[in-house]
């Protein structure tokens, strides 16, 4: 597999490790991690960065992880990039809010390696 | 005044979600249901599930003799706001909150630094979020604010006369800590 470059966007660094170390389980390797605590950091990273993947959690300080992806897409940052939600909140209506968004996946915390494996993978080989 | 803070913040987070079936479904009424919703087994659910996948480990319930208490603790809490307003708290001694980061990270503690704080926010918010998605009708209809973590000695998290109040210990790889679901409003 080519390198991978993914942003994580989650104000718990010790979530951006753990989503990271879970992407590397998953095969994704060699693989290039940019992180953000935040969705307005998220922005600023992807106006300079580019990415193959984005994962962001949703319940965050300053921009939320549904205006992230919003603002993604309204000022066309990062086009065509897979973008997957990785939060605590799991009810239909929130899955359907970020697929509303623009998300492509949505992974609920707790989760396991196995679990980002098979949301992660088919959309990064899908692209 | 923590808790009033935490509230708030959740119930920002539901309003700001832009769900207009949420606002819909506030209108909806969880006190028929409160049997379900202070069912203790939830809570024992949640954190056998948080543990078992973050952290890799298996936690029992701990209803023995109360175990000493460490000088320092660490106190993380996730406010609920909507159909139910309270919180989710976890409280452990500092060496059960560096145990429980270093089987999320990976990493040696020798003092709870800001990756431990980190850590058991997350773990806090987790819970919160497994709890409240085991109850039909909460998950949708109740916002979970950001954590806020308090670390020191002798200090006491006091709540007026909840609704219902849920407080289980739980053990693993010899150290134990306490989570809470405080509910001091339902709709």
């Amino acid at each position: 597999m080519s390198e991978v470059r993914t942003l994580i966007v989650d104000d718990s660094s010790v979530m951006r490790k753990i989503v990271a170390r879970s992407l590397r389980q998953a095969g994704l390797d060699p693989l290039t991690v940019h992180e953000a605590g935040s969705g307005t950091e998220g922005l600023e990273v992807l106006k300079v960065q580019q990415v193959d993947l984005i994962l962001s959690d949703i319940n965050m300080p300053s921009m939320d992880g549904l205006e992230f992806l919003r603002q993604i897409r309204a000022q066309n940052l990062a086009p065509g990039v897979p973008v997957v939600m990785i939060t605590t909140e799991s009810s239909e209506e929130h899955v359907k809010q970020a697929i509303l968004s623009g998300a492509q996946g949505y992974i609920r915390k707790p989760f396991t390696a196995e679990q980002v494996k098979e949301r992660v993978l088919p959309l990064i080989n899908a692209a | 005044m923590l808790l009033n803070g935490v509230r708030r913040a959740a119930i920002a987070s539901a309003r700001n979600s832009g769900n207009k079936e949420m606002e819909r479904t506030m209108t909806l009424s969880l006190r028929e249901s409160v049997d379900l919703v202070s069912d203790p087994k939830n809570l024992d659910a949640s954190v056998e599930e948080v543990f078992q996948l973050m952290l890799g480990v298996n936690c029992q319930r701990y209803t023995g003799p109360e175990p000493v208490a460490e000088p320092e603790s660490v106190t993380a809490v996730v406010g609920f706001g909507g159909l139910l307003s309270g919180a989710c708290v976890f409280k452990s001694g500092s060496t059960a909150a560096m145990k429980v980061a270093a089987h999320m990270t990976g990493m040696e503690f020798e003092e709870v630094d800001d990756t431990v704080k980190d850590g058991i926010g997350e773990i806090c918010n987790m819970l919160a979020g497994a709890w409240k998605s085991k109850v039909p009708g909460l998950s949708a209809n109740c916002g979970l604010s950001v954590p806020a973590v308090i670390t020191g000695r002798d200090y006491n998290l006091h709540v007026q006369a909840p609704e219902f109040k849920l407080h289980h210990a739980y053990t693993f790889d010899d150290a134990s800590f306490e989570v809470t679901i405080i509910c001091d409003g339902i709709q």
